[in-house]
């Protein structure tokens, strides 16, 4: 039984920010995969919820002339995974997309609502750290545009402000060279280690390395430290600068104990996890 | 807190159904139209005996608000049988395999393997145990269940 509430259908962006500053007690609500299993648990409770699924400007993915695709923040796991724009740019993403928890989730979770919640183990969160996405918010103050490193806070903790709605997720064309690609290890529905990797290649040289590491840590990170590692390095010596830098990937953040994996563990996951992401990346080179 | 009147279809049926915003759709099913096919198990969307379908998608009822319901189509085992009105393939062929032992979590899982089926035309064994992973059985029966879902696979290839 979820405590009683009352439900507010806005059909704009800007009624759903207004309803959000005057009712007290207030959460925004699409697919209700997290809230409402919270608010079942009794973790938390809300007065209001405000359904974000009747706005059609949160809804739907779209490719500029630049080649940069924006996903609107309350498009659906499941739409992700069957796009063809995503697939063709960024087929990390669709792939991601098709194990993200189960299909009820993804039929119902949208993106958006994964990157709010901030649940530490989100599988799109890493990808989209290291691909470098620019997250747009919209609210009374206006339009702000923010890097996810920048969004992601904490455990259950995003940079949104009051009356603030998260409404697209901005994900850049590839560049020459660069390829994206996604490994994690899965012991229950979310992932106990996972790593991102966008890789550039110019004339058989890694010439940039994005690696971002999830689940292991309160918040995804960048590891920093490690992409330094296999930068600058020729192709056909990576394997033995992924030696260098797998035991790296795991120091870029502080690792937490949970029950079936201790930090060591995870730890030394995130350094094999790199290294499968390395070498996926460098075999989607063409 | 007003119940809210909303027009829905449920296994090919439109019903007017007064619901308040706080009511899942399993306990609308369940309460309201005696469809106790789809089960609480876990109550938080982990296990997946309350799986309906949703415009054909699965769905955890227990997490999914009944005014969703609204202008949708709904889907739950009551609601399937063959061309001809007997069971339909997959009900047929968990009978066939054996696919259950105590029971509780047939029904969600029958309703996910006709949500793989409308995904994946011939899914597969890696993608059947991808897409069933998140339907719980506690007696262990998930290879019979993968032998059913193949064997669907196969009869519908055959008919073909």
């Amino acid at each position: 039984m979820i405590r009683p509430f009352e439900l507010h259908r806005p059909t704009t962006i800007a009624e759903a920010s207004g309803l959000l500053m005057t009712l007290p007690e207030s959460a925004l609500y699409r697919g209700g995969t997290e809230l409402l299993q919270v608010m079942k648990l009794g973790l938390a409770r809300f007065a209001h919820l405000i359904d974000l699924k009747r706005i059609p400007a949160l809804h739907g993915i779209t490719t500029d002339e630049a080649g940069s695709i924006r996903i609107a923040a309350g498009t659906v796991h499941h739409e992700i995974e069957r796009s063809t724009a995503v697939r063709a740019a960024w087929p990390a993403l669709a792939e991601l997309e098709r194990h993200v928890a189960n299909p009820r989730v993804r039929s119902i979770g949208s993106i958006g609502g994964n990157l709010c919640f901030a649940e530490p183990h989100s599988d799109p969160a890493a990808l989209l750290l290291a691909a470098d996405a620019r997250l747009e918010l919209e609210g009374a103050a206006g339009r702000r545009t923010i890097a996810v490193d920048d969004f992601i806070l904490g455990p259950l903790e995003s940079d949104v402000a009051p009356g603030e709605l998260l409404t697209a997720i901005v994900l850049p064309a590839p560049a020459a060279g660069m390829t994206l690609a996604y490994r994690r290890l899965a012991l229950a529905e979310r992932p106990t280690a996972s790593v991102a990797c966008r890789l550039t290649v110019l004339h058989g040289v890694v010439v940039e390395v994005r690696l971002a590491v999830g689940a292991i840590g309160v918040r995804p990170v960048l590891a920093t430290v490690a992409s330094a590692a296999l930068t600058g390095v020729p192709v056909t010596d990576l394997e033995e600068a992924i030696r260098v830098a797998s035991p790296l990937v795991g120091q870029a953040c502080e690792v937490v104990d949970e029950p079936g994996a201790s930090a060591e563990y995870r730890r030394h996951l995130a350094g094999v996890l790199a290294g499968r992401a390395v070498r996926a990346a460098t075999e989607l080179m063409a | 807190m007003t119940r809210r009147l909303i027009e829905t279809t449920i296994n090919g049926r439109s019903h007017e159904l007064a619901v308040k915003p706080n009511h899942t759709l399993l306990e609308t099913l369940r309460d309201q139209l005696q469809l106790t096919g789809a089960v609480e198990g876990c109550g938080v969307g982990v296990c997946g005996s309350c799986t309906v379908l949703v415009d054909g998608g699965p769905v955890s009822s227990c997490l999914t608000l009944a005014s969703n319901a609204e202008g949708r189509e709904i889907t739950t085992i009551e609601g399937l049988q063959a061309a001809d009105g007997g069971l339909d393939p997959v009900q047929q062929a968990f009978l066939e395999q054996q696919a259950f032992q105590c029971g509780f979590c047939t029904t969600g899982m029958i309703m996910a393997v006709k949500g793989l089926l409308s995904t994946y035309q011939s899914p597969t064994e890696a993608e059947i145990r991808d897409y069933l992973s998140g339907n719980l059985c506690r007696c262990g029966t998930y290879s019979a269940v993968i032998a059913a879902v193949q064997s669907v696979v196969a009869q519908v290839h055959s008919d073909a």
